[in-house]
Order: C-alpha cells, then sequence, then structure tokens
C-alpha cells in the first residue's frame, strides 16, 4: 500500500516508517490514561476483545498490539478519533503479515507469542501504516455522524434502482431502507458479512485498483446485494428480509465466489459508473 | 429464523440502549436465541432480532432492534427510534459510569420516540455481583421517580431477561388494549384525528409489518 514504486527505495522506507511509528507510540501511548484520552482508550480496550473475527484476537499480546495501532491512529486523527469498526480494519493487514511467518492454515492455532520480538514490531508498524493509509482514504466514513457513509448508501441505493430496478422496489414495498443493512457494509468494508480469506481477497483487488476502497467498494456492495436478488424476492416479508439481509450465509464463500464477484463489480462499474443516467427512470 | 408466515395479532417494535459494552446484545440474543456469546462483536449501526410470544390470548411479535451504543453512531441510530413503542435503556451494574448516562439515554430517547413509549431500566450483569458498583435499591428508586419499569437480569446466566421481554411487552398490550376501549367508547377515532405515524406506533394488527421508519 505506501511503499514507493521504486524497489531500491523500499527498503530504506519502511526502516523509516517503522522508526516513525514506535517514535509515536513512545510520544503518545503512556496518555492513554489521561482525561482526554481515556474515554478513547476505554473504548478501544473493550472493543478489541469484540473484533472480527475470532482469529487471533483473545492472545494477551496480539491485544496490546492492537490497542497501540488503533490508539495512536486516533491520537493523530483527531477530526475522526475512533470509531466502532476502525479496529476491524487492522485484522486483515495483520494477519496478511503474520501469514509471511507461518502457514497460512496455522493462523487460528498460532501463538504470536512465540515470534521474535523484532518480527512483531515491523509487523506492528507496518499494520499501522496500512492502515492508515486506508483510511486516509475513506476519512469522512468515520468523523462526526459519518458523512461519507450516509452519502455511499445513498448511492448504493440510487444505484440499484438503475441496476436491478425489481429488487430495489422489492425492498423499497416492503420498508426495508438501505441503511439498515449496507450501513455495516461500508462501516466495516464487509468483513462483517464475508469470512476473513474472502476479506483479505476483497481487498487485495481494492489496493491495486485506483479509489478501490471508497469508490470500487460501492460497485463490490451493488453486486454483493443483487448476487441475493433470488433470496430476497422471495422474502415476502420485512422481519424475514431484514434477518436475512442482515445474516447473510457466506460461511462458505471463498476465492471462486469472491472473483465472481469481482468481475461482477467491475461489469456494474463499467456500464454504470461514467453513465449516470443509465437505466435512469 | 421463523417462517415467514406466521401469524400473529401484533407487531411491537422494541429499542435496546445504552453505553457500549453493557451487554445489549448479548439480552437480545438470550431472549430470541437462547444464546450468550462471551465474545459477541460490537454491534455495527443496527442490528435487528425477533421473537413471537403470547401474551393472554394474543400472539405478539416482538420487534427488536439492538443499536450500537457508541456515541458516533447516533446520528444514524436515532431514526431508529420512529414507531418504537417500547424501549430498554441498559446498563451494567459493574460500571458505574454506564449508569450515570442513563439520563443522556432517556433524553435522546424521549426526544426522538412517541411520549407514551414503555421505557424500562435494566441492570445487566448481575452474574458479576461481587463487582457490583450501582446499588440496586438506587437505580429502583431512579426507575420509580422517573416511572420507568425495572428490572436486574444476567444475560449470560439468563436471569430475569426471560420476564424483562415479557414484562415490557405486556405493559405495552395493556397500553394498547386501552387504548383500543377508550378510542372505542367516545365513539371517535382518535388515532385517526392525528397524524397517523405519530400515535399508531409499532403496533398494527395483522399486518406482517407496519413500521413507518
Amino acid at each position: 500500500g505506501y511503499l514507493p514504486a521504486n524497489v531500491d527505495r523500499r527498503e530504506s522506507t519502511l526502516k523509516r516508517k517503522r522508526k516513525e511509528y514506535f517514535a509515536f507510540v513512545e510520544q503518545y501511548y503512556d496518555s492513554r490514561n489521561d482525561e482526554n484520552h481515556q474515554d478513547t482508550y476505554r473504548q478501544i480496550h473493550i472493543d478489541i476483545p469484540r473484533m472480527s473475527p475470532e482469529v487471533l484476537r483473545l492472545q494477551p499480546k496480539v491485544t496490546e498490539i492492537f490497542e497501540r495501532i488503533l490508539f495512536i491512529w486516533a491520537i493523530r486523527h483527531p477530526a475522526s478519533g475512533y470509531v466502532q469498526g476502525i479496529n476491524d480494519l487492522v485484522t486483515p493487514f495483520f494477519v496478511v503479515f503474520i501469514c509471511e511467518y507461518i502457514e497460512e492454515e496455522e493462523v487460528e492455532n498460532f501463538d504470536v507469542s512465540s515470534l521474535p520480538e523484532e518480527v512483531l514490531q515491523n509487523i506492528e508498524a507496518d499494520s499501522y501504516w496500512c492502515m492508515s493509509k486506508l483510511l486516509d482514504g475513506i476519512q469522512d466514513n468515520y468523523t462526526f455522524a459519518q458523512p461519507g457513509i450516509q452519502k455511499k448508501v445513498k448511492m448504493l441505493e440510487e444505484l440499484i434502482s438503475r441496476i436491478d430496478e425489481q429488487v430495489h422496489r422489492h425492498l423499497d414495498q416492503h420498508e426495508v431502507k438501505y441503511l439498515q443493512f449496507a450501513f455495516r457494509w461500508m462501516n466495516n468494508l464487509l468483513m462483517r458479512e464475508v469470512p476473513l480469506r474472502c476479506t483479505i481477497r476483497l481487498w487485495d483487488t481494492y489496493q491495486s485498483e485506483p479509489e478501490g476502497f471508497s469508490h470500487f467498494h460501492l460497485y463490490v456492495c451493488a453486486a454483493f446485494l443483487v448476487r441475493w436478488r433470488k433470496e430476497i424476492l422471495e422474502e415476502k416479508d420485512f422481519q424475514e428480509l431484514l434477518i436475512f439481509l442482515q445474516n447473510l450465509p457466506t460461511v462458505h464463500w471463498g476465492n471462486e465466489e469472491i472473483s465472481v464477484l469481482l468481475a461482477e463489480a467491475y461489469r456494474l462499474k463499467f456500464a454504470f459508473a461514467d453513465a449516470p443516467n443509465h437505466y435512469k427512470k | 429464523m421463523g417462517s415467514a408466515e406466521e401469524d400473529y395479532n401484533f407487531v411491537f417494535k422494541v429499542v435496546l440502549i445504552g453505553e457500549s459494552g453493557v451487554g445489549k446484545t448479548n439480552l437480545l440474543s438470550r431472549f430470541t436465541r437462547n444464546e450468550f456469546n462471551h465474545d459477541s462483536r460490537t454491534t455495527i449501526g443496527v442490528e435487528f432480532s425477533t421473537r413471537t410470544i403470547l401474551v393472554g390470548d394474543a400472539v405478539v411479535k416482538a420487534q427488536i432492534w439492538d443499536t450500537a451504543g457508541l456515541e458516533r453512531y447516533r446520528a444514524i441510530t436515532s431514526a431508529y427510534y420512529r414507531g418504537a413503542v417500547g424501549a430498554l435503556v441498559v446498563f451494567d451494574i459493574t460500571k458505574h459510569q454506564t449508569y450515570d448516562v442513563v439520563d443522556r439515554w432517556l433524553k435522546e430517547l424521549y426526544d426522538h420516540a412517541e411520549a407514551s413509549i414503555v421505557v424500562m431500566l435494566v441492570g445487566n450483569k448481575t452474574d458479576l455481583a461481587q463487582a457490583r458498583e450501582v446499588p440496586m435499591e438506587e437505580a429502583k428508586m431512579f426507575a420509580d421517580n422517573n416511572g420507568l419499569l425495572f428490572v436486574e437480569t444476567s444475560a449470560l446466566d439468563s436471569t430475569n431477561v426471560e420476564q424483562a421481554f415479557e414484562t415490557i411487552l405486556k405493559e405495552i398490550f395493556h397500553k394498547v388494549q386501552k387504548q383500543k376501549q377508550r378510542n372505542s367508547q367516545s365513539n371517535t377515532v382518535s388515532l385517526a384525528n392525528e397524524s397517523p405515524e405519530s400515535t399508531a406506533p409499532a403496533q398494527t394488527e395483522k399486518r406482517p409489518c407496519c413500521v413507518a421508519l
């Protein structure tokens, strides 16, 4: 994400960024119990054990690392500060970096504290910068009243009304509001809707796509919703619809499903992004 | 998840509010699915669950909205108060801070919901009684003074969870019944005189969905 394109400069950039991060830690982390920061710290502290997904999160070492990453980020971004959901966004980076040292299948049972301290520090700093870079592109998702999310949910609604009018009408008829299910899709970048392995695959594409997290994500959400059109149209009741939409059956999803989803998202973006009146009523 | 064709007489919309981490999600999952999750994930935005119970002869479907307890989300969650006929204001008996802000939650609730909404104060986590910071008498008195129902629960060991929801649903039911009687006695349909969204909260009869959100 944040590395320079020039291969020769990468190693030195990494070193510099890692140093910079630990300088922040030194500078700010002791302030976590200060009066004006303790609310932030308390919230982070109670949220870490409640992150998605279950992998790794209950190990004290991991908790410690995540708390530092999130606290430093919150302190350095006072306009948004810490918002629930941001805690989830560290995990994919962290897991990917950990997987350089272990087999992917081992992640679930792996004792993180068995890695050398230096390796862990590098992972922590790299995760921090990757998360920072990601959040830079979607900061208005997390500023007061979350305008970025409000806007994107509206855009999703507008998009669906053109892509699949039948689904749109069906939701409308049963008084299902997009905000009721898609808020989380935006706030947590679909992390709560698909298994972690799928999130990692999905984000891989987002990173290689210009404005992947802020713009392309919208088309992925549209493709994701329409993917369930059959099930949605079969449900004829507000409550059942909402329960379905908030608990989509993706436990078994893997790369294949994500590839299909991404292909469909590309198709939609190609057909609709630069044609705001396409299929408009 | 029940079948879509369930038959019921009433749908009552109930919201769960209170500080982050007091156990709102687990109260809901205990009541609707009899589950408790030690590390249940933070609620993002609103999440939704239902359960149908019998009140007298009437089949009542409780439509329960679980909201995120973090400040930042409130701009979004306030819209979800609309149409609610009941609210559980939850605090954690082992964290005084979560009780101190009950006032603020009540204010927000009355700002957005119907004045007739039935409100219950819930002190959760009685299984951690050895760490109690909020005396039961104090909370009970606060509830009495503010016209709230009150109960202490433990979502973990199930104590009073069923009773809490049943009590509030019954209370709502009786309120609705009384309102109906009054309406038929006076022979004027008072519901129709006022604007439909503002009076008839989520308590429509024999209609699958009633909430104008």
